[in-house]
């Protein structure tokens, strides 16, 4: 594992420094970026909306859906930042769990309360410096102004993956690399108090989440 | 004229930066790492927030008053006044902004935007019942503009983030903007000359209770979804605060603007080994 982690890093190296001298990125084609924002939006929102799938599975499925769409190892270690080298392997694992269950928990929800009323748009894509495709899109709601979002997207050994959203100007996993250093420099520097911080939060997530469930369960059956 | 609303009070009392500087030194600040700590410096200046400790009082403090005042009454102005109503209240309050914005709009020399912002004045003001209709919108789109973002397009740094008694997340070069436009509103010296003060703090208030009605799923979302939502709204009004200065992020231009904040490709590959 550790072997073939070093061989992607040092592919990746030689990749990136060969970009330097040959703008070959250039050659990156964008529409399977842009192919799977469009059709990763529209299942996210199909399994979260859709009508016959037991509550308890729609979580799960979505969870799949996530989980093979974004890049999670890249993005936990950019936002642990300085803090991902000094932790111990245990801590980094119960970080990237956590915070798996923490952007599962956020957008499943909010894929949720979208509740069919609303699309995105995909618009277009275009490679960017870094060997990765920035996807343009905008979400519509009726009779609300549509909010642009751009998708940041990298090539994985599985295809795209993606690793960043903006959405008016500002980065998400920027916002989430301040947030928590924040609360790991409030602990003096230990990383321990945020996975408790998170543990809890994403344990109260989870219950809102069935307590919803429940709530529009017995809503339907009146 | 001198500090007619609480608004006003605050920002257009020159010395409240430095009072509020001050008063950060007494309650002390935040522990700045050692320059021999490369990371941990970085990470301290990426924050940007020297007097950390004032700040989170300060927004300890509004977050009291939001959820003692502020929230309640914007729920039941959301949940009780007709959406149509709300609406129409909404156009007229920005209406009223439209001297502000126009004088930022030329003072950032964009003749597009300022004859959209006379455009759409003039219209509404007259045909639009003093505002209360936009009618101008369904042909000139709105937008606002402040002096902050004049001054940051001047060039103007941002300075030490600084979270405001009652008004929130700012920074010197934002409050000072918010300062002068509340003196120089030539709507607000309007009323205030002809004797009508009172219609200025009805202003502020529904001001400030349309636009916490606006943000209520916003801030809940914060709240649903952040183990510290001091530092997360502090991150999200710097990047938009900063997007709108080096205009919306692109597929072109996809940084959103603070220097080295967004990972690059070796960033990344080196979190990966």
């Amino acid at each position: 594992m550790i072997s073939r982690r070093f061989v992607m890093g040092a592919a990746l190296f030689i990749a990136s420094s060969l970009c330097l001298s040959f703008p070959s990125h250039a050659d990156l084609d964008p529409q399977p970026a842009k192919d799977m924002v469009s059709k990763l939006s529209k299942q996210a929102i199909e399994v979260m909306t859709s009508k016959g799938i037991q509550d308890v599975d729609r979580i799960e499925k979505f969870r799949t859906l996530f989980i093979s769409s974004v890049d999670l190892p890249v993005i936990s270690r950019f936002v642990l930042g300085r803090h991902w080298k000094i932790a111990t392997p245990d801590q980094q694992q119960d970080f990237m769990k956590l915070f798996e269950d923490m952007l599962v928990y956020t957008w499943a929800v909010r894929f949720k309360e979208a509740n069919d009323q609303i699309t995105v748009q995909v618009s277009g894509a275009k490679p960017d410096a870094d060997q990765g495709v920035i996807v343009e899109s905008a979400i519509l709601r009726e009779n609300q102004e549509p909010v642009p979002v751009l998708w940041r997207l990298r090539q994985s050994d599985s295809g795209f993956r993606i690793i960043d959203l903006l959405i008016e100007g500002t980065s998400m996993i920027v916002t989430y690399r301040e947030e928590y250093a924040s609360v790991i420099n409030q602990n003096g520097g230990n990383i321990n108090g945020l996975l408790d911080l998170l543990r809890k939060k994403v344990g109260i997530m989870a219950q809102d989440e069935i307590a919803s469930q429940k709530a529009s369960a017995a809503g339907k059956a009146n | 004229m001198k500090c007619q609303n609480t608004a006003s009070f605050l920002h257009s009392c020159s010395t409240v930066v430095g009072t509020v500087a001050l008063l950060a030194l007494v309650a002390g600040c935040a522990d700045k790492p050692p320059s021999s700590d490369a990371e941990a410096r970085a990470e301290y200046d990426r924050a940007n927030d020297p007097i950390e400790p004032w700040n989170r009082n300060v927004y300890k403090a509004n977050d009291y008053f939001d959820k003692a005042v502020v929230k309640p009454a914007a729920e039941r102005y959301r949940d009780y006044v007709p959406e149509v109503v709300r609406t129409h209240v909404s156009d007229f309050l920005f209406n009223l902004r439209s001297p502000i914005i126009f004088a930022n709009d030329v003072l950032q020399a964009d003749p597009d935007k300022a004859y959209a912002t006379m455009g759409r004045f003039m219209i509404n003001s007259t045909i639009g019942l003093a505002g209360i209709l936009d009618v101008a919108g369904k042909d000139i789109p709105r937008h606002d503009n402040d002096l902050g973002e004049t001054l940051g397009i001047w060039g103007v740094g941002e300075g030490p983030y600084l979270v405001l008694p009652l008004l929130g997340p700012s920074n010197p070069r934002d409050a000072f903007g918010l300062g002068v436009e509340s003196y120089a509103d030539p709507v607000g010296r309007y009323a205030s000359n002809m004797g009508y003060d009172w219609t200025n703090y009805i202003r502020d208030v529904m001001s400030g209770v349309t636009r916490r009605s606006e943000n209520l799923d916003n801030l809940d979302e914060i709240e649903r979804t952040s183990v510290d939502p001091y530092s997360t709204i502090r991150s999200l009004y710097r990047q938009y605060r900063q997007s709108l200065i080096e205009g919306k992020p692109t597929a072109d231009k996809p940084r959103p603007g603070l220097a080295g904040e967004f990972p690059d490709t070796l960033e990344l590959s080196q979190g990966a080994n």
